[in-house]
């Protein structure tokens, strides 16, 4: 039995390849930051030409002197985020607050690794807090059960069309949106100048290809004894498919046909040639060369930041915010460690993600989005219809979808750019114009309700079975694309 | 009570009417009515839940519908469970970890209970020193051990290269061979002292008077302790061996923590794995069938410490 039918999923293909066109195409109606003409000189030419008054622009969706109650689930800061990033969270609230007095706002921070599987513990005892900001990869799950309500940026004073229309396709489910995007991100190459000087690479370019990054890592690995690539590939963490997908999609794999102009996901591409050639590439890493970090398989970023910052990893993939994750790290070190961190920040490079042996560079279309649930799967049956407008509002406003963004992704809402604090940012976040240039290359994950399933279990374990030798390369495609088959089918365990 | 009499006028034996169950129930009403309320809260917090986990496991539940939409499968979750490979890669992890922590954490904690038995200068330190691992946060315990064995810069491994035992750094936690065991002793090193707490209380009912006329009958001290001190201590034994057999088939926080399962599954066992399925992939359905197998098997080890328990308390009645 098949969940989705042939027309429900040939739909949602065509929603999804509009998706992949618009955030590429040169004509986006109405859009009061044009695309068409992205590059990081047009983001700095648009930086502080707008100003905006936020508490004027909510008033106006819920009342500045609205008495009422809220419950609010967002994805917090976490180890791996600078100070900067705190910084801001803590003032968003002291706004809000501020600005809406008379809403008693009851807000929890969970971790991007914790927050899916709490959120669904709590629904299923109708226990879900009224408003939640999920993982770009959630939406559509709980969308698609009916635990959310409609939900567009016309319904709280913004316009669908100042938001970027890949990160709209990510909340809509059978043509309806049930949320708005917070923020959207893509990543980049941050490398060592100095390592890379020191095992005789150029310290100023980074590796062009996948089979670069293969073999600058074993030239790093073997002249230095360092790790030449941070590899993550941890289970149940979102890191690892945030760096292994754009690896698979540059090889010209995939889980399905996600990084086609118009996917269906109607056909299995994991065990594909090209995504075998990826996964080949990590096991040469990993098990050949043995040029990465051993600890692999239980690292998340987090693991390796300190790892990067102590000399010891040639390159990662992250986002801009680890060169101020590694300013905040260096004031905390001591004596002979202060000046090591020193180097290292000093060398630290950013460049564009390297692209697979045809030239197709592909990064995650990462980010996330804020959702109201339907009163039935809230604790206490009801939900503060205004209260729940006025939070929303807050955290989709130019001025705050920015700022919330400030040191590791970009705003949701696009007229962030034309703010006072993007020009801020571009004068204060190093290597920023670098991410986002990154972010014409970016893939959304698939619109599926089993997408949170195969990006934080199937295919770690796709590359814990390879890297643990439990698995060939063939065996471990071939597993990981029948798991997919089953679950997308209704079954498998 | 009536007297009957035998054949040839011979007095019977007094027969005792055993009164019916209803009619004992009814004499000791007001003892029922005592304990109500907990019965009643126990129907809630254990019955109920109990129930809806059976009923559960007969239904599909895939990941694009709520689970009120669940699909009537029968016995298909039980019937994929024992087929999977997966299963049984678990249940041998399961049965590996019990039986390791289980038996290594019990010598340990009755060796330890034994050297602290006697009275020595700095006993009560090392006795207080000894309990740290079962009191501090087993959260907290799983992260640090994780960094001690972390496989590029966890500090067993440095001291180990250090010391020149090997060559580099151990791979601990993420090698398929390698990290159930290290898992086991982080395991054994929580566990331990509970079982030392444990003999140490069963300790102190040995008699006195039967150890001392033991050595005046010139036994040495293993003989003392094989023929006095060991049987005195088999009942406690038996309940501390159960409770820690329970604790660790429904172990979870270490093994989450510090690999989640991994790699390859290689460190899974029944609980993360049953975790798995319901949290990270929705199929609550095949969770509640894995959850009701081992439900059977904890209930058959709870009936055996039960069984323990009457045994021991006879034991004490008995003149």
């Amino acid at each position: 039995m098949r969940n989705y039918p042939l027309g429900r999923a040939l739909a949602r293909g065509a929603v999804v390849s509009a998706l992949a066109v618009s955030m590429l195409n040169t004509s986006v109606h109405a859009q009061s930051v044009d695309l068409s003409k992205w590059s990081p000189e047009y983001v700095r030419s648009i930086a502080g030409t707008e100003e905006y008054d936020t508490a004027k622009e909510c008033g106006a969706v819920t009342p500045l002197d609205y008495k009422g109650k809220l419950t609010f689930w967002y994805q917090g800061v976490f180890e791996g985020d600078p100070d900067l990033l705190r910084q801001y969270y803590k003032e968003f609230f002291e706004a809000f607050r501020a600005t809406y007095p008379n809403i008693d706002l009851q807000e929890q921070a969970l971790t991007y690794n914790d927050l899916l599987d709490k959120f669904r513990t709590a629904l299923l005892g109708n226990a879900g807090p009224m408003v939640v900001r999920l993982q770009i990869l959630g939406g559509v799950e709980f969308a698609s059960k009916g635990y959310l309500q409609e939900l567009s940026p016309e319904d709280v004073g913004w316009k669908s069309e100042d938001f970027w229309p890949g990160a709209m396709k990510s909340v809509m489910w059978e043509g309806k949106a049930y949320g708005i995007p917070t923020n959207n991100e893509t990543m980049a190459l941050i490398w060592n100048a100095d390592i890379f000087e020191r095992a005789g690479l150029d310290p100023e370019t980074p590796p062009a290809t996948w089979d670069d990054v293969v073999a600058y890592s074993k030239q790093i690995h073997d002249k230095l004894g360092v790790s030449g690539y941070g590899l993550v590939a941890r289970k149940n963490a979102g890191n690892t498919p945030y760096r292994f997908m754009p690896q698979l999609w540059a090889y010209g794999g995939g889980v399905f046909d996600e990084a086609d102009p118009s996917p269906t996901y109607g056909e299995v591409r994991l065990d594909s040639d090209a995504s075998k050639a990826a996964l080949q590439a990590s096991y040469d890493m990993y098990v050949r060369d043995q040029s990465v970090p051993v600890s692999a398989l239980t690292n998340q970023q987090a693991d390796n930041q300190p790892l990067f910052l102590a000399g010891q990893l040639g390159m990662m993939i992250s986002h801009p915010s680890d060169y101020n994750v590694m300013l905040d790290l260096q004031a905390k070190a001591t004596g002979s460690d202060k000046e090591k961190a020193q180097t290292v920040i000093d060398n630290m490079r950013y460049g564009l993600i390297p692209t697979g042996p045809d030239g197709k560079r592909a990064v995650v279309f990462g980010g996330s989005n804020i959702h109201i649930l339907n009163p039935e799967y809230v604790e206490g049956g009801e939900v503060d219809e205004a209260a729940a407008k006025a939070m929303v509002c807050f955290w989709t406003s130019p001025e705050w979808s920015l700022k919330m963004a400030y040191a590791g992704s970009n705003p949701g809402n696009l007229n962030g750019f034309k703010t006072k604090w993007m020009k801020e940012r571009l004068e204060t976040i190093k290597f920023l114009d670098v991410t986002t240039s990154m972010l014409p290359y970016g893939i959304p994950f698939p619109t599926l309700p089993e997408t949170p399933e195969i990006m934080n279990i199937i295919i770690p374990d796709m590359l814990q079975n390879v890297l643990t030798g439990a698995m060939t390369v063939d065996e471990a495609a071939a597993d990981a694309a029948q798991k997919v088959r089953d679950i997308t089918e209704g079954g498998g365990l | 009570m009536t007297i009957l009499e035998g054949p040839a006028g011979a007095p019977r034996k007094p027969v005792i009417r055993q009164p019916g169950l209803l009619s004992q129930m009814w004499t000791a009403r007001a003892d029922y009515l005592y304990v109500l309320p907990a019965i009643v809260v126990m129907l809630i917090v254990i019955a109920y839940p109990v129930y809806y986990t059976i009923d559960l496991s007969f239904f599909k539940t895939p990941p694009g519908l709520q689970l009120r939409d669940k699909i009537f499968v029968g016995t298909e979750n039980y019937t994929a469970i024992l087929s999977s490979e997966v299963f049984w890669k678990v249940t041998l992890n399961t049965v590996i970890w019990t039986v390791a922590s289980t038996l290594i954490a019990f010598v340990l904690g009755y060796a330890s209970a034994l050297a602290l038995h006697r009275d020595f200068a700095g006993r009560a330190v090392l006795r207080a020193i000894l309990i740290i691992p079962w009191v501090i946060s087993a959260v907290a315990a799983s992260y640090i051990w994780k960094w001690m064995y972390h496989s590029d810069f966890g500090i067993i491994g440095a001291v180990m290269v250090q010391l020149g035992l090997v060559d580099r750094q151990p791979n601990f936690i993420d090698n398929v061979h390698t990290v159930l065991p290290s898992l086991i002793v982080v395991n054994i090193w929580r566990e331990f002292p509970f079982a030392m707490i444990m003999i140490m209380a069963g300790l102190q009912t040995v008699p006195e008077q039967l150890l001392r006329a033991a050595r005046v009958d010139g036994a040495s001290a293993w003989q003392r302790f094989w023929h006095v001190t060991f049987p005195y201590l088999s009942g406690v034994s038996t309940v501390t061996i159960l409770l820690l057999a329970v604790a660790n088939f429904n172990s979870f926080i270490v093994p989450w923590i510090t690999t989640s399962g991994g790699p390859s599954n290689a460190s899974h066992i029944w609980i993360t794995h049953i975790y798995e399925l319901a949290f990270g992939r929705q199929r609550w359905g095949v969770a509640a069938a894995y959850s009701v197998l081992l439900f059977i098997i904890v209930m058959s080890l709870g009936y055996f410490y039960v069984r323990a328990l009457s045994s021991n308390e006879r034991k004490e009645d008995s003149p």
